[in-house]
């Protein structure tokens, strides 16, 4: 199979001194399950905004469906941000715009700047919004507004947004990171059907170990902006979760016993 | 004893002192606290030589009192309109409330366009600073001094009247319109940028509806600001409405109880205004 996204070389500089990516390489297949690991500010959320170009890297390449990121101007890079489709751990949903609004707004991208502004889609789009919001288990909420949501609905309505885009990749930063562990599942398990059952790569950046282990094809683990790890979840070793969290891993290692343990 | 001391140790380093001869303070005596001591003692100072030096010529004060008392009670126990009519006081009332609600909405559009850039979430850092450095600087100039600036060119009258307070309401709302931009969390904006929206569409479907509530607050707020200068604008820049005929009978009839009368028509006004933003406030569950 080949790769859907290659990541070659890359590295990123925020001013002179912080150095938050260090020739990072890895590729990932399509429809891949791939969850990046790492302690606070290894770089994660810096590596996940290269790939869509909200940050632009220092230097490297990456090819996203054999084009090149890096390269393209403007538009070329709006119509490339399509196909890719962005999940956070504060679900950014505008607030005081119903559900359906916000799972629209994925759409935009693919619309005139004028229909987009005033925000008139066609019924089909309105049709699938419906369905993929019915996939997910928010028939009931379609006309809240998502300031009257909770936490995991809220997550959903974000998936919902990035889906409705019919994208090839999702690029998730912290999505359970601030959800209860019974909410978390129900996200987690919906990303994991989406890579399994449409085929759409996903990358997701993770806090917990377990889960990550418990999910993933792949993992990529980073500690100071370098990639220390990369390979399945099965071959991990308590040297490697120890080389990604440095001193901190003393707590993961139990975590990842019981998982091989069940 | 071993622990005792070591506490006495530690209290001397963290320079808790014991001695109850020095009293703690609370709240330092930093620079600004200092200043403003010192202004306060100024402006007692300068109000005490006022009063000492003050001349009243011939007026004694306790007569001057009461005849004020006496003017007072007239202008609003006994208040009519004698040189106009109550349906012409009305039209004349139609005609400021006009005037300003044509420049609030003239405002208004201009002012969300310019907001749109002179917020930092939306705009670069340098065309922000630039736009809001000018509506500070017109903000900081009276709506008054405005039109009678554009007297100048306009000759006095409702067209400097209506150019002078839409200027001022620009930059007012610039800056009301501008930090309510600045509220929305820019994850949001991340959103649909990393979905290729583009810039007019985030401004349209995330940026203005989560506003929306407070620009429609502030707006009328800002009419209500303008209704009160337009007043002030029919008797001093001569542009027409109810000032107009306030300042007739004040300077020319010198006819007091119709003073009286207008005072009341406008304060029915501004309560009817009050009332209605209080309504649109609770209704859009806004604080402002
Ligand atoms: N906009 C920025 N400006 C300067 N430094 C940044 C910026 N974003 C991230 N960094 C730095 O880059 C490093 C990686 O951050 P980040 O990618 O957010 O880590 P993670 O998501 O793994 O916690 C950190 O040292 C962080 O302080
Ligand atoms: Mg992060």
């Amino acid at each position: 199979m080949t790769a859907l996204l290659e990541v070659a070389h890359v590295s990123k500089k925020f001013g002179n001194d912080t150095k938050a990516l260090s020739d990072v390489n890895f590729s990932v297949r399509e429809g891949e399950f791939v969850s990046i690991i790492g302690p606070s500010g290894a770089g994660k959320s810096t590596l996940l905004r290269c790939i869509n170009r909200m940050i632009d890297a220092s230097s490297g390449e990456i090819n996203f469906d054999n084009v090149n990121i890096l390269s393209l101007n403007k538009r070329e890079l709006k119509k490339t941000r399509t196909k890719i489709g962005m999940i956070f751990q504060h679900y950014n949903l505008v607030n005081r715009l119903t559900v359906i609004e916000n799972t629209l707004h994925g759409r935009l991208g693919f619309k005139t700047t004028f229909a987009g502004m005033l925000g008139i889609y066609t019924e089909e789009e309105k049709q699938q919004a419906i369905k993929i919001l019915n996939v997910l288990g928010l028939n009931e909420q379609i006309f809240k507004r998502s300031d009257q949501l909770s936490g995991g609905q809220k997550q959903r309505v974000g998936i919902a947004r990035a889906l409705i885009q019919n994208p090839r990749m999702l690029l998730c930063d912290e999505p359970i990171a601030s959800l209860d562990p019974s909410s978390s599942k129900v996200i987690m398990d919906h990303l994991k059907n989406i890579s399994v059952k449409m085929g759409i790569t996903v990358l997701v950046n993770l806090h917990q170990v377990d889960v990550a282990l418990k999910y993933s094809d792949t993992i990529i683990g980073i500690n100071g902006g370098q990639v220390v790890y990369n390979g399945s979840p099965k071959n991990i070793t308590p040297d490697d979760i120890h080389r990604i969290y440095g001193s901190e891993a003393g707590k993961l290692i139990f975590d990842m016993g019981e998982i091989h343990a069940g | 004893m071993e622990a005792d001391e070591k506490i006495e140790k530690i209290s001397s380093q963290t320079l808790i002192s014991n001695s109850p001869s020095k009293r703690i303070r609370i709240r330092p005596l930093t620079k600004a606290s200092l200043v403003l001591r010192g202004t306060l003692v100024v402006l007692v100072l300068l109000t005490a030589y006022t009063f000492y030096t003050i001349d009243v010529k011939d007026v004694n004060f306790v007569q001057g009192m009461i005849g004020t008392a006496k003017n007072v009670k007239v202008m609003f126990l006994e208040p009519h309109l004698s040189h106009f009519s109550f349906s012409h006081a009305l039209y004349q009332v139609m005609i400021t409330l006009g005037l300003a609600f044509l420049t609030t909405v003239f405002g208004a559009i201009i002012a969300v366009f310019l907001s749109l850039f002179a917020a930092q979430n939306l705009s670069s850092k340098r065309v922000s600073v630039v736009i809001k450095g000018f509506a500070a600087f017109i903000r900081a100039v009276p709506t008054v001094l405005w039109v009678l600036i554009f007297a100048v060119a306009a000759g006095l009258g409702s067209v400097a009247a209506v150019i002078g307070m839409t200027f001022h309401s620009i930059s007012y709302l610039i800056k009301a319109y501008s930090e309510s931009f600045e509220e929305l969390d820019k994850g949001v904006i991340e959103a649909l940028q990393a979905s290729g929206a583009s810039w007019w569409q985030i401004v349209f479907q995330a940026v203005i509806p989560s506003s929306i509530s407070y620009m429609i607050s502030w707006t009328f707020m800002r009419f209500e600001i303008n209704f009160a200068v337009a007043v002030a604008m029919g008797a001093a820049a001569g542009a027409g409405g109810i000032g107009f005929d306030m300042f007739m009978a004040s300077s020319f009839y010198y006819d007091i109880r119709e003073i009286g009368a207008v005072t009341y028509f406008i304060l029915v006004i501004a309560i009817l205004l009050e009332v209605l933003a209080t309504q649109i406030k609770k209704r859009l569950k806004v604080n402002i």
